[in-house]
C-alpha cells in the first residue's frame, strides 16, 4: 500500500474567537484538516461561517486563539510578525476576489513584485519569468498594460500569475471567481486545476456550493465548524 | 530594469503630484529661509571680521596727557609685547553742509604715518591730503550728500572750509557720524594745536594679554613722568556689532529651523494621509512577501525624493537670498563684501538639514504605517468611525454645520496635528509681528522719556548756572538743562579696567553723567531701587548697560569709576532703562558745578540756532549738536533690517501653516471619497458636498487662528526677551500686534477656506459611480 504524501497544510484543533463590543464571537471552533501537495480543496459556507477566518489562519494573517497551523513544515501560529511577511512571500500565493493588483504598476511589474521582495530570483531573470507566468495564464500580450486597462477575468489571471511568482507550495484564494462571469470563472478554475496538477496545494474559499467538477475535496463550514467534507 | 517597488513609488508620486508639490513647496520655502539665514550669517560674520581686521585696529590705545613725541614713540615700540605703535589725535568736531551741522570725528594723522595701525582703504583721492583738503569716510559722503567742500569746526577753534579730496573706507566707522581724515597742517587751520595724545599700539595675544601689556606700558609711561589718562582696548578682533550679528542671526536661524520643523510636520501629515490611502496596498504588499523594513524603506525613499527635490529647488534661491541679506546688512554696517564664497560646511549643513529633517519627522508615521498588520490593512475602509461609541446628541440648528464639525472631529490625531501646524505657524507669525511692534513701542517709549530735542556738547566746561542764565528767555526754547559728562572706566579691586570703547567713542563706551536730580528732561523708567535725590552726593543710578558692565550691583552696593584721572566711589541707588545710550552712571549734578553739555527742549526748531548763538556770543562754543531725532534714526538703522527679516520669516510661517491645512483637507477628501458617493445617492448635491468640506476647513482654520493668537503671546515674549536683551540688555515689553493678530485670524480662516476649496471642488466633481467604485 503506497504511503500517503506528507500534508503541506495541517490544521489541528484551531479555534479563533474575536472580541467585539457586543462580546466574544467564536469565528472558528476546533477545526482540524490536512491538505496534501497537489490537492485542490474548496471551502464553502454561508457568510459568517468562518471561511475567511480559516483562510486568514492559513495565510498567517490571523493567529488562532488555540490549536495549531503548520504550513510546509512551519508552525505559522508561532512565527514572529517580523518573519511572517517573507515566509508568506515564499510559501503562500494569495488570490483575492477584487484582484488587488497595484494600480500604478503594469501587469508584468505586479508579477515581479513578490520576486523583488523575496529576492527569489536574480533581478535579470525576474521580467522573463513574469512574462512566462503571464503566458501560462494566457495574458502575456497584456504584460505592459496597467490593471485598469484589463477586464476582470484578465486581472484575476494576472493576480494568479503574481501569486505563483515565487513558486509557492500553497495557493490560497478568497472568492476568486466571485466577481467574474461564469465563463471567465470556469477559465480561472481550470487554471487552478492545472496548477494543482503541478503539485501546488490549493485552498479556495467560495460561496458556490458545487465545484465538484474542479475540486478534489469540498469542505463545508457552518458556525465555525466543519459540517462535512465531500470527496468527488 | 528598475525594481517594481521603485517604479511604484515613482508612479505614486506622479499620481499624487498635487500633494508632492505641496510637500516639496513647504520644505523648499523653509529651506530657503534656513539657507538664507545660514548664508547671511556666515558671510556677514566672516566679512565683518575680515573688514574690521583689515583696518588693523589698535589693540590698545593709551591717552597720554601732553602728547607723544617721536622719541617716546620709538621707545614704546621697543617695549615688551608691543609689536608696533603710532601716535594719533582724534577730535570730536562738527561739519556743516548747507545749513545742517553733523557730528564729526576728525582723525589727525601725520603725512608720513605708515598707516600700519588703524588704517583705512582709499577709494578715491590720495593720502595725505593738502593742508586745505580732507578725506571723508564713504558713509560720511552719503550722510553729507556727497559734498565737494565741507565747513568744519573743531572745539576751541574757528570754522574752516576744506576741499573733499577723496573718500576712504574705514570698516570701523559707525552710523550717523561723519569721519574725516586730515593732517596736522589741516588741523592747524581749525585752531587747535596738533597734539598726538593717542598712543595706538599693536599687541599680539588674547584680550588678557592685551590688557596686561597695555597696563604694563601705562605703568612704564607713568614711571617716565607721563600721565596716562585712559587705556582703551576694544574686544580684540571683534567688529563693534559682532556680538549682535552673532546673536541676531542665530535667533533668525532658530526661526528658520522652526519653519523647517513645521514643513517637516506638513510632510509627515501628508505622507500619513497618502499612507492611509494606501493601507490596503500595504496589506497586499505584505501578502506578496514585503517585510516591514522593505515597505518602510520604500516610503522613506519617497520622502527622500521630496526632500531632495525641495533641496534642489531651494539651494539657489537660498544662497541668493542669503547673499542679498548679507549685502543689505553689510551696507548697514559699512562693510565691503569682498568674498561671496559659501563655505562647504554651509552647503553640507543645508543638505543634511533639508534631507534629514523630513526623514526624521516622517519616520514615526511611516513606521506606524509599515507595521500595519495584513489583517488591519485589508480591513481598512479609508475612514475611521467616530472615536466614541456613545450615543451622539442629535444635531441642532444647521445640519450641514453639524456634519462639518463632526467630520472635523473624526480623525482627532490628524486634527490635532493640523491645529498644531496652524497654531505653530500662526504663533510664530503673530509672535514675529508682535516682536516688531514691541521693538517700536520700546524705542518710542524709551525715546519719549527724553523730553529734550537736542544736546549741545561744549568745547570747554562752563558753570552750569551761567548756562542756565544765558539760555533763559531764548525765543522758542522751553527748557535748558546743563549736565556734565565724562568718559569713565570701572575700577575693580584697585585695578583700572581698560575701557572697551571703540574709536567712534560710542560703541563700548562708559560715561559718568551728572544730571540735575529733579531733571525735567529725562524720565527713564526705574527698573529697581530709586531715582537720584537732591542733597545726596556720592550716589548713582545706573542704566541697564552700565549695570551689566558692573556685574549687576544691587542697590546699596558701592562702585568705583575713574573719570579724568580721578577715582570716584559711588553708592548705587537704582537702575533705569535707557534706550539708545551707552553704559552710563548718573550722579546728581550740583547747580554750582561746571557742565560739559546742555540739553534743550524747544517748540521752534530755530530756537536751537538761537541758543547756540547766545552761547557763542558769551564765548561758549559748541563742539557738537545732536538732535534727539538723530538718535532715533541711529537706533532704527540698527534694527530696520532685523525687523524686516523677522516679518519675512513670519510670512513664511504663514505659508507653511496654510500648506499644512491644504494638505490635511486634501487627505480628508480622498479618504471620504466613498462617503461623498453615498451622500449623493441620498440626494446631496455636489454643492452640498463642497459646502460641507469648506465649512469643515473653515472651522479648523478658525480654531487654529484662535489658538495661534493665544500661543503668539508667549512666543512674542520669548523672542522679545532674547532680542531686547541682545540689543539693549533688557527684555522687550510685551506689545501684542493687534493688526498682526487680526491679520492672522482673517488669513487663517480665508486660507483655510481657500485651501479647502480645491479639495472641495474635486469632491464636488466626483460622480456617484466614481465614488462608489473608489478603492
Amino acid at each position: 500500500m503506497p504511503t500517503p504524501p506528507t500534508p503541506v497544510i495541517t490544521v489541528h484543533d484551531a479555534a479563533k474567537t474575536y472580541t467585539t463590543p457586543a462580546g466574544d464571537f467564536p469565528a472558528l471552533r476546533d477545526v482540524s484538516l490536512t491538505v496534501a501537495p497537489g490537492e485542490f480543496v474548496t471551502v464553502t459556507g454561508r457568510s459568517g461561517s468562518g471561511k475567511s477566518t480559516l483562510l486568514n489562519l492559513l495565510a498567517g494573517i490571523d493567529r488562532p486563539t488555540s490549536g495549531s497551523v503548520v504550513i510546509a513544515g512551519t508552525d505559522v501560529h508561532t512565527l514572529p510578525e517580523s518573519r511572517l511577511s517573507s515566509w508568506r512571500g515564499r510559501t503562500i500565493g494569495m488570490v483575492f476576489q477584487f484582484f488587488q493588483l497595484l494600480p500604478t504598476l503594469t501587469i508584468a511589474e505586479n508579477v515581479m513584485l513578490p520576486m523583488d521582495f523575496c529576492a527569489t530570483r536574480p533581478p535579470r531573470e525576474r521580467h522573463p519569468h513574469a512574462l512566462h507566468l503571464l503566458d501560462t495564464v494566457g495574458i502575456a500580450d497584456h504584460a505592459d498594460k496597467l490593471p485598469a486597462a484589463l477586464s476582470g477575468g484578465q486581472q484575476q489571471r494576472a493576480a494568479i500569475a503574481r501569486a505563483l511568482a515565487n513558486n509557492p507550495p500553497v495557493l490560497l484564494a478568497d472568492e476568486p471567481t466571485g466577481n467574474l462571469d461564469s465563463a471567465t470563472a470556469d477559465m480561472i478554475l481550470e487554471l487552478f486545476t492545472a496548477q494543482a496538477d503541478t503539485g501546488t496545494a490549493i485552498v479556495m474559499v467560495t460561496h458556490e456550493r458545487d465545484l465538484s467538477t474542479w475540486a478534489h475535496r469540498q469542505i463545508h463550514l457552518a458556525d465555525g465548524r466543519i459540517a462535512h467534507q465531500d470527496t468527488p | 530594469m528598475t525594481r517594481p517597488r521603485y517604479t511604484k513609488i515613482r508612479r505614486d508620486m506622479r499620481q499624487a503630484r498635487g500633494r508632492i508639490l505641496l510637500m516639496t513647496t513647504a520644505v523648499a520655502v523653509s529651506l530657503i529661509a534656513i539657507g538664507a539665514m545660514l548664508t547671511a550669517r556666515t558671510v556677514v560674520t566672516r566679512e565683518a571680521s575680515a573688514n574690521y581686521t583689515a583696518t588693523r585696529p589698535a589693540s590698545a590705545t593709551l591717552d597720554i596727557a601732553g602728547g607723544i613725541t617721536p622719541d617716546l614713540l620709538t621707545q614704546v615700540r621697543t617695549r615688551p609685547g608691543i609689536t608696533d605703535a603710532t601716535a594719533r589725535q582724534t577730535l570730536t568736531a562738527r561739519v556743516r553742509t548747507g545749513d545742517t551741522w553733523h557730528k564729526m570725528l576728525l582723525f589727525v594723522i601725520d603725512a608720513d604715518d605708515p598707516l600700519r595701525i588703524s588704517r583705512f582703504d582709499i577709494e578715491r583721492g590720495t593720502w595725505p591730503p593738502p593742508a586745505d583738503g580732507i578725506l571723508l569716510e564713504r558713509s560720511a559722503q552719503a550722510l553729507l550728500d556727497n559734498p565737494t567742500a565741507v565747513t568744519v569746526t573743531a572745539p576751541g577753534g574757528q570754522p574752516a572750509t576744506f576741499t573733499v579730496t577723496g573718500a576712504v573706507h574705514d570698516a570701523a566707522a559707525q552710523e550717523r557720524t561723519a569721519y574725516g581724515y586730515l593732517t596736522p597742517q589741516g588741523l592747524t587751520r581749525l585752531g587747535p594745536t596738533p597734539t598726538h595724545h593717542q598712543l595706538k599700539t599693536s599687541i599680539a595675544g588674547d584680550q588678557h594679554t592685551v590688557d596686561t601689556r597695555a597696563r604694563e606700558l601705562a605703568t612704564w609711561l607713568t614711571s617716565q613722568g607721563h600721565t596716562v589718562n585712559a587705556i582703551t582696548a576694544p574686544p580684540a578682533g571683534r567688529h563693534p556689532h559682532q556680538s549682535q550679528i552673532d546673536s541676531v542671526t542665530l535667533l533668525f536661524l532658530g526661526f528658520a529651523a522652526a519653519a523647517l520643523l513645521l514643513a517637516a510636520a506638513v510632510v509627515a501629515t501628508t505622507l500619513g494621509g497618502m499612507l492611509a490611502q494606501q493601507t490596503r496596498q500595504i496589506g497586499i504588499l505584505k501578502t506578496l512577501g514585503a517585510t516591514t523594513t522593505q515597505i518602510l524603506g520604500t516610503y522613506l525613499l519617497l520622502t527622500l525624493a521630496v526632500a531632495t527635490a525641495a533641496l534642489l529647488l531651494a539651494a539657489a534661491p537660498a544662497i541668493l537670498a542669503g547673499l542679498a541679506l548679507a549685502d543689505a546688512t553689510a551696507g548697514l554696517l559699512n562693510l565691503d563684501i569682498t568674498d561671496t564664497s559659501i563655505p562647504t560646511w554651509v552647503l553640507a549643513a543645508l543638505a543634511a538639514t533639508g534631507l534629514g529633517t523630513p526623514l526624521l519627522v516622517a519616520l514615526a508615521p511611516l513606521t506606524r504605517a509599515a507595521r500595519t498588520t495584513v489583517r488591519a490593512a485589508l480591513d481598512h475602509r479609508g475612514t475611521t468611525p467616530p472615536a466614541t461609541t456613545r450615543a451622539v446628541r442629535p444635531a441642532r440648528g444647521n445640519r450641514l454645520v453639524s456634519l462639518a464639525l463632526r467630520n472635523a472631529l473624526r480623525r482627532r490625531g490628524r486634527l490635532a496635528l493640523t491645529l498644531a501646524l496652524l497654531t505653530a505657524g500662526g504663533a510664530l507669525f503673530t509672535g514675529g509681528l508682535s516682536t516688531a511692534n514691541a521693538w517700536n513701542t520700546w524705542v518710542d517709549d524709551g525715546l519719549a522719556r527724553r523730553h529734550y530735542d537736542a544736546e549741545i556738547t561744549l568745547t570747554r566746561p562752563a558753570p552750569a548756572h551761567r548756562l542756565t542764565e544765558l539760555l533763559r528767555g531764548v525765543p522758542g526754547l522751553t527748557a535748558a538743562e546743563p549736565l556734565s559728562s565724562a568718559p569713565a572706566v570701572p575700577v575693580r579691586g584697585g585695578q583700572v579696567e581698560p575701557a572697551r570703547t571703540y574709536p567712534d567713542g560710542g560703541h563700548g563706551a562708559f560715561n559718568l553723567v551728572a544730571l540735575p536730580p529733579q531733571s525735567r528732561l529725562t524720565d527713564f523708567e526705574l527698573l529697581r531701587g530709586r531715582h537720584l535725590r537732591d542733597g545726596e552726593p556720592g550716589t548713582a543710578v545706573l542704566n541697564q548697560t552700565a549695570a551689566t558692565r558692573l556685574g549687576d550691583p544691587a542697590p546699596g552696593t558701592h562702585v568705583t569709576l575713574r573719570a579724568a584721572g580721578t577715582d570716584t566711589t559711588l553708592r548705587v541707588v537704582g537702575v533705569v532703562a535707557e534706550v539708545g545710550g551707552p553704559a552710563t552712571a548718573y550722579t546728581a549734578h550740583e547747580p554750582q558745578a561746571t557742565a560739559t553739555a546742555v540739553r534743550l527742549a524747544y517748540d521752534d526748531p530755530a530756537a536751537l540756532t538761537r541758543a547756540e548763538q547766545r552761547l557763542a556770543d558769551a564765548g561758549i562754543a559748541a563742539a557738537t549738536v545732536v538732535p534727539t531725532a538723530e538718535l532715533r534714526t541711529a537706533v532704527d538703522e540698527h534694527v530696520l533690517i532685523l525687523i524686516q527679516t523677522l516679518v519675512a520669516l513670519a510670512a513664511l510661517m504663514a505659508v507653511v501653516g496654510t500648506l499644512g491645512l491644504a494638505s490635511a483637507m486634501g487627505i480628508a477628501v480622498t479618504e471620504r471619497t466613498r462617503e461623498f458617493g453615498i451622500m449623493q445617492t441620498l440626494g446631496a448635491t455636489p454643492r452640498t458636498v463642497r459646502l460641507t468640506l469648506i465649512l469643515e476647513g473653515t472651522a479648523i482654520g478658525l480654531a487654529g487662528s484662535l489658538l495661534a493668537v493665544a500661543a503668539g503671546l508667549p512666543a512674542a515674549a520669548l523672542v522679545g526677551d532674547m532680542l531686547g536683551t541682545l540689543s539693549f540688555g533688557l527684555p522687550l515689553p510685551l506689545a501684542p500686534s493687534r493688526g498682526g493678530m487680526a491679520a492672522w485670524a482673517a488669513l487663517g480662516v480665508a486660507a483655510a477656506a481657500a485651501a479647502t476649496l480645491t479639495a472641495a471642488r474635486r469632491a464636488g466633481r466626483l460622480t456617484v459611480k466614481d465614488t462608489l467604485t473608489y478603492e
